[in-house]
């Protein structure tokens, strides 16, 4: 192959790698959520990471925080993790093995589905999950959709 | 080893009081864990031992061809909540040590009292956070790397104390700031014909996260002592005073991590590195170079024997290329070359090297791999 040639197709190839990526992320639409009860409004990626990370266990308004997880390997959890934490599910695996292991803390509870975890924040005005757009309903209020 | 009894006792009387006491949340009271390491190095230098730590008896080199001592490593942790306030942990690691045996040690075990979420005080032997993963430093699955970067880790003298440390958190906006302090400590060290004794140890050490960014800052301070174990003499009693400073960025796809150490005893050392990586997909591959600095003899102290100065030349760099594969859930395979350059006077952290054999200037190279997981 020609130089010119090698370079034209390293750049569609990555052209196709970066199309194949729009795809993938526009697949679910995960929003983060707390009980219609609850007195938070709105709340920044990075605020919603710490205390999905247990670095806070409170809200900006010093309320207690209980964040609620997904299970490992479903879809929405990773999606979640990918577009807020900004951590693939290895690298958070490797993130809690050091806290666990140092003692300082544990991951959030686990619930198994997008209904599970309505019901649990909707009940509980200290409660904070996430869950399909498409799963919402008026216990629940969205405070980041990002 | 008071402190271990008294931690058991303690565990006792918190398990009898506490039974019946709710915890507050679903979670169960006991949590048991573990971690490992399955590794394996093969250095070029035939004349000395590449060992990642001074209680690693031989290694891979003049000893053996390939050598499972350095990152090979199983642990088990025990954790207990057995009030929102009051908590245990215990860990016990079994790896390559002293004793030429994989003979399992009590790596922690201390009890938590938490005041508030954010402020507490623990009792019992606990962890140094001198470097940024020190405290974690076993867990090869937490870091990227197949072990922290011999340089620098090599500096950390101890790795845990056995006394009395405190943890205050306060949350400034959206920066984090978490400070430690070793209100006392001691610990012992045992090698094959000397042991290391500190005590009268304290130290504070701040931590400032913010968004990708984390800052660590540490001071401490201790007595040292080393006992020749054939004599049975102790020598003088030595002042340390260590100052650590690390930055690690990870916006998610990457990072850019560095620290930098400061050493006083009878000799003033320094050792940095600087490291990066990009992650792709389920792989990392890594960059790192490190160094330490020989140790330049501090005035006010007795004229430094032949074996100090022996001890104090042990200036090298190393650079070192690797990839992590996170291959499976909870499981990553490693491979790591490292290059490594022994300054002009010196042997490096080179073990066994044969009396009146001087490597100085040489440059040999190391190839490491390593499985590494939790459960």
């Amino acid at each position: 192959m020609k130089p010119l040639e090698i370079i034209r197709n390293c750049l569609i190839l990555s052209l196709l790698l970066a199309m194949s990526m729009v795809t993938a992320s526009a697949h679910a639409d995960v929003v983060v959520i707390v009980s219609a009860k609850s007195s938070i409004t709105l709340l920044t990626a990075a605020q919603t990471t710490r205390i999905f990370l247990g670095k806070v266990d409170s809200f900006p308004d010093d309320s207690d925080a209980f964040p609620i997880d997904q299970a490992e390997g479903s879809a929405i959890r990773d999606e979640f993790y990918s577009k807020v934490v900004h951590k693939s599910p290895s690298q958070l695996a490797a993130y809690w093995a050091k806290v666990i292991f140092t003692g300082d803390g544990r991951p959030p509870e686990m619930l198994e589905s997008d209904m599970a975890v309505r019901k649990a924040v909707a009940k509980n005005p200290n409660a904070i999950g996430y869950i399909d757009k498409s799963a919402v309903d008026k216990s629940v209020r969205v405070i980041l959709a990002p | 080893m008071a402190i271990g009894y008294y931690f058991f006792a303690l565990i006792g009387i918190f398990a009898c009081v506490t039974n019946a006491e709710a915890t507050g949340t679903d979670q169960p009271m006991f949590t048991f864990g573990g971690f490992g390491s399955l590794g394996v190095s093969h250095s070029s230098m035939r004349l000395g031992d590449y060992t990642l730590d001074s209680t690693i008896p031989k290694g891979a080199g003049l000893s053996e061809d390939w050598s499972t001592g350095n990152d090979s490593r199983i642990a088990g942790h025990l954790a207990a909540q057995f009030t929102p306030k009051v908590s245990a942990v215990l860990q016990v690691v079994s790896e390559y040590n002293a004793g030429n045996s994989y003979q399992p040690e009590v790596e922690w075990a201390n009890v938590k009292y938490a005041f508030t979420p954010d402020a507490y005080i623990r009792v019992g032997r606990i962890a140094l956070p001198t470097f940024l993963d020190s405290d974690n430093r076993d867990v090869g699955y937490s870091y990227v790397w197949i072990h922290p970067p011999i340089e620098l880790y090599r500096q950390l003298a101890i790795a845990h104390s056995d006394g009395v440390d405190a943890m205050y958190r306060v949350d400034i906006g959206e920066v984090g700031n978490t400070i430690k302090a070793i209100i006392y400590g001691e610990n012992t060290i045992e090698r094959a014909t000397s042991k290391s004794i500190s005590k009268d140890m304290w130290g504070i050490f701040d931590t400032i996260e913010y968004g990708p960014t984390t800052t660590h800052v540490g001071y401490q301070k201790r007595l040292s002592a080393s006992e020749n174990l054939q004599t049975g003499v102790t020598g003088a009693w030595v002042r340390n005073s260590d100052l650590s400073v690390g930055v690690n960025y990870d916006p998610g796809n990457w990072f850019a991590m560095s620290e930098w150490i400061q050493r006083k005893s009878t000799t003033n050392i320094t050792a940095m590195y600087v490291s990066g990586g990009y992650r792709v997909k389920k792989f990392t591959p890594y960059l790192t170079y490190s160094q330490n600095s020989q140790g330049s003899f501090l005035p006010g102290f007795p004229p430094p024997s032949s074996n100090s100065i022996l001890l104090a030349n042990r200036a090298q760099s190393t650079v070192s290329l690797g990839v992590r594969w996170d291959f499976m859930k909870n499981t990553d395979l490693k491979l790591q070359y490292d290059q490594v350059k022994l300054s002009d006077n010196s042997n490096g952290f080179l073990a066994n090297v044969p009396t009146n054999v001087n490597l100085y200037g040489t440059t040999f190279h190391v190839i490491s791999a390593v499985v590494d997981f939790v459960f």
